[in-house]
């Protein structure tokens, strides 16, 4: 079907403010910082992974919005005996579309999907393990490597630039061990130990952000809400320090 | 009002009949009569059955199952709504009513919500109350969101639009309707016995050892489960039996195919969420441990089985809105549907495509190999949900867009939808997920889909079809402002809570740390503005209802076969036998005709193709 001028003058324009809108889209995604702080290693695969596809969704929200916002203004009515060209389907549309939108979604499950889960999983043997008990409704941190438990403690201690093992158990209900500062957060299932692995980056504790805290993430009843210790991320030699008088008491 | 009455009876007497089962078995081994949750459950089996035969199944269906004579069926006027009535346009609006009420009451435990969020300390409830009332809120409006197109539009418009008298199934029609009730009475029942507070996923162990409220939770899911296999059963035999001649399955309505589609969904999912609370209530009441690692079971079990129904049945709560939305875009436009085949595809795609992606819900329960096919079927089925976008695109552009009511909901839809399904994205990435998942990002991700499509929907819908249904028209300005006011304060409410769960707060808290303080102020303020605007539509619907301007067969001038009988349509719908001679949407078409009206029916009632 051949585009009359008014075809191409409507479809220009529509694609001028489908330019405009992404551009200002992409614009707010680079003046905007909306992450909380992030401190640790995974933290910013994850961050980088959340900007990319923020940025990747902007011009396909922006190429619906335009359209729509542009029909809504251009080809308005308000005599019901007016009818539309009775356009019934464009080749010109839809395979391109299948195409794009296939590619577009096949792209991002290998990029950052599938490279994430593989960078996430890398399997480097851990520094320092700590395991982790929940119950209904606190939370036990196991120090195995030096042999001693911090019981419903005011923090979870931490070395920095160190990778951490966690082992997470649950005593009776499912729980969910989550740093939001650190972003990763696995559950505490009863009958099964999950391994999370992070490397914090930041020297810090909760009186500095209110991120650095673990935070129960899975209902687990009335506690659930307030089911929470700070975490505290020291220097490497602070760190052995504190774990040297934890282990001695 | 006999029915009521005769099925409240029935009720009572069942659950005795069950309880004293329980109670006499229990005697004979030495324990107590009485065993709450033992007792209520078999007593709910049997109420359950008492209810329905005293509410009119006994009478005017069951009694020919033993040879003897149903009916007569004597009922008339407003009565006909409180009874075992088989017109479908009836248990079209009872389902309106009672799940604009379970709406309504939904809303009220939302209101709670927001507002002992307003502060980040205790506030109004204590944190016990608090998981009660969310929970409340969670479960009311999940059994809105799977019933309130397809029960009232699927019921009432859609056998109209296929030409056809009624439904195929008559009686269990009615039937799937009077199973609902039980739903809010459970739900609201749960309340003297300690509610339930695992929200509406109820996930295992703390469904198992919590408050005996759970098990009233399990048993109003389940029937909820029941009445939606019955109608989609119902559905399905309807748009394949009762077509009218001529209406090829390339010119049915895309309002139909998307019920069509959704009943398709909900026959083939809805058994898993009966097995899985089934499952949880035997754990709770028969120490079977299906969930429970103490005796060999796993509590990941019950979040397979619960998601693999719960999952296609977020599509049950989607399909039919985005339906309504192209079919009223495609009218106000003036246009054809566009991309027609494309549209249906991806309703259909998306069905298929539905069942396998369920445990993109578990990304953090520690699955290392699982995450990936998931994630991947995940990110696939944005394809066919992309169709719907481009069927909407391709119709508005180069239409003559009339900006009535019914439009401004339905072009709501896809724009509030447009954000529901791209923020999906985000967690469908497993990476981006362990930061999300369990947080107000997911709590905003599912309001934007599922209130987009169906709330914003069902108003689409309700302005569309309200004059059909009561021959009145509601004002436009009501309605226009309607959309504004819940169109601005919905998006005010939701659209933070991105940044809140992004930003460490997680889901179900009943407090929160004070540094979110200001942004949840900003949602709970908005979020009153959004529950007042529903007290706007129910005034909206009173005053068209009673004062609005009559309508006539086709107040919107459009080509379907609903359009082409009185408002309201006579009992079989049309006096003069439809048939379909071309597209439903064939604006433009030299000599654009969808339906043609035939000679004066007899009273036997309607042809049809088979």
């Amino acid at each position: 079907m051949e585009s009359t001028q008014g075809e191409r003058k409507h479809l220009g324009l529509a694609g001028l403010l489908w330019l405009g809108l992404t551009a200002v889209g992409e614009w707010l995604v680079f003046q905007v910082d909306p992450f909380p702080l992030q401190a640790s290693a995974e933290g910013k695969l994850i961050d980088d992974a959340f900007v990319f596809l923020l940025q990747l969704a902007i011009p396909v929200m922006a190429l619906v919005v335009a359209g729509m916002a542009y029909a809504i203004l251009a080809f308005r009515s308000d005599d019901a005996n007016q009818v539309g060209p009775p356009i019934l389907t464009a080749g010109t549309v839809t395979w391109p579309w299948l195409i794009v939108t296939s590619g577009l979604a096949i792209f991002i499950v290998i990029n950052p999907g599938l490279m994430g889960i593989r960078e996430l999983s890398s399997g480097e043997p851990a520094d320092l393990t700590v395991v982790v008990e929940a119950a209904q409704w606190q939370w036990t941190y196991s120090y195995v490597d030096y042999g001693f438990t911090l019981n419903d403690p005011e923090a979870l201690v931490l070395p920095v630039d160190q990778r951490v093992r966690f082992e997470i158990e649950s005593r009776d209900v499912i729980h969910s061990f989550w740093v939001p500062a650190f972003r990763m957060k696995l559950d505490a299932i009863p009958g099964q130990i999950n391994t999370l692995y992070i490397t914090p980056t930041y020297v810090g504790s909760f009186e500095d952000d209110f991120n650095l805290r673990v935070q129960c993430a899975e209902m687990c009843g009335t506690g659930h809400a307030r089911m929470r210790t700070g975490v505290e991320v020291l220097a490497q030699p602070d760190f052995e320090a504190w774990a040297a008088s934890q282990a001695g008491d | 009002m006999r029915a009521v009455r005769n099925g409240l009876i029935g009720g009572l007497a069942g659950f005795a009949l069950g309880a004293g089962l329980v109670a006499a078995v229990r005697l004979v081994l030495g324990l107590s009569a009485w065993e709450e949750e033992t007792s209520l459950a078999v007593g709910y089996l049997f109420g359950l059955t008492g209810w329905l035969l005293g509410v009119g199944v006994w009478e005017l269906w069951a009694r020919e199952w033993f040879g003897l004579e149903a009916g007569p069926y004597q009922v008339t006027g407003w009565r006909r709504y409180f009874h075992f009535d088989t017109d479908h346009k009836v248990i079209g609006i009872q389902y309106l009513v009672m799940f604009t009420g379970m709406l309504l009451v939904g809303g009220l435990f939302a209101m709670l919500i927001r507002t002992e969020l307003l502060g980040p300390f205790r506030f109004v409830m204590d944190p016990a109350t608090y998981n009660q009332v969310m929970s409340l809120h969670g479960m009311f409006m999940i059994a809105v969101a799977i019933t309130i197109i397809m029960g009232p539009f699927g019921n009432y418009i859609m056998p109209i639009m296929l030409g056809a008298d009624d439904m195929a199934f008559p009686r269990m029609n009615a039937l799937s309707f009077w199973l609902t009730p039980m739903v809010p009475l459970l739900l609201l029942g749960s309340w003297f016995f300690g509610g339930w507070d695992s929200g509406w996923t109820g996930y295992a162990p703390l469904s198992i050892t919590n408050q005996s409220g759970q098990l009233l939770y399990n048993l109003a899911f389940m029937t909820l489960g029941l009445s939606s296999i019955v109608g989609a059963v119902n559905f399905l035999t309807t748009v394949i039996t009762k077509r009218a001649p001529g209406m090829t399955w390339s010119r049915l309505p895309i309002f139909v195919w998307s019920v069509f589609a959704t009943a398709i969904l909900s026959l083939l999912a809805t058994n898993f969420i009966f097995v899985a609370l089934l499952m949880a209530t035997l754990d709770r009441l028969a120490g079977t441990g299906f969930f429970l690692p103490a005796q060999g079971g796993d509590p990941i079990l019950y979040q397979h089985i619960f998601w693999f129904y719960s999952h296609p049945a977020v599509y049950v709560m989607a399909i039919p809105g985005i339906g309504v939305a192209l079919e009223v875009i495609a009218h106000f436009s003036r246009k054809p549907l566009f991309a027609y085949r494309w549209a249906v595809a991806g309703i259909f795609g998306i069905v298929i495509l539905s069942f396998t992606v369920w445990a993109h819900h578990m990304f953090t329960t520690g699955m290392p190999q699982n995450r990936i096919p998931f994630m991947i079927t995940t990110e696939m089925i944005s394809v066919p949900t992309g169709f719907v976008f481009m069927s909407a695109l391709g119709t508005v552009w180069e239409g003559r867009l009339n900006l009535k009511p019914p439009m401004l909901f339905a072009l709501g839809v896809i724009f509030n939808f447009l954000i529901g399904g791209i923020t999906g994205v985000f967690l469908a990435d497993v990476p981006t997920d362990y930061q999300l998942q369990d947080t107000f990002w997911v709590v905003a991700h599912f309001h934007y889909t599922i209130l987009s499509a169906q709330v914003f929907g069902v108003l689409a819908a309700i302005y569309y079809w309200f004059p059909k249904m009561t021959g009145r028209l509601i004002p436009e300005w009501l309605g226009r402002l309607h959309f504004w006011w819940i169109f601005v304060s919905f998006n005010a409410t939701f659209f933070p809570m991105f940044w809140l769960g992004l930003n460490g707060m997680n889901r179900r808290v009943a407090q929160y740390l004070p540094q979110l303080t200001s942004v949840n102020v900003w949602v709970s303020l908005s979020a009153f503005l959004l529950g007042a605007s529903f007290l706007f539509f129910v005034f909206n619907l009173a005053y068209g209802w009673r004062r609005g301007e009559r309508a006539g067969e086709n107040p919107w001038g459009a080509l379907t076969l609903e359009w082409m009988t009185a408002s309201p349509p006579p009992h079989a719908n049309f006096e003069r036998q439809p048939r379909v001679v071309g597209p439903p949407y064939g604006y433009g078409m030299p000599d654009a005709t969808h339906g043609r009206l035939g000679p004066p029916m007899e009273a036997s009632g309607a042809e049809h193709v088979a």
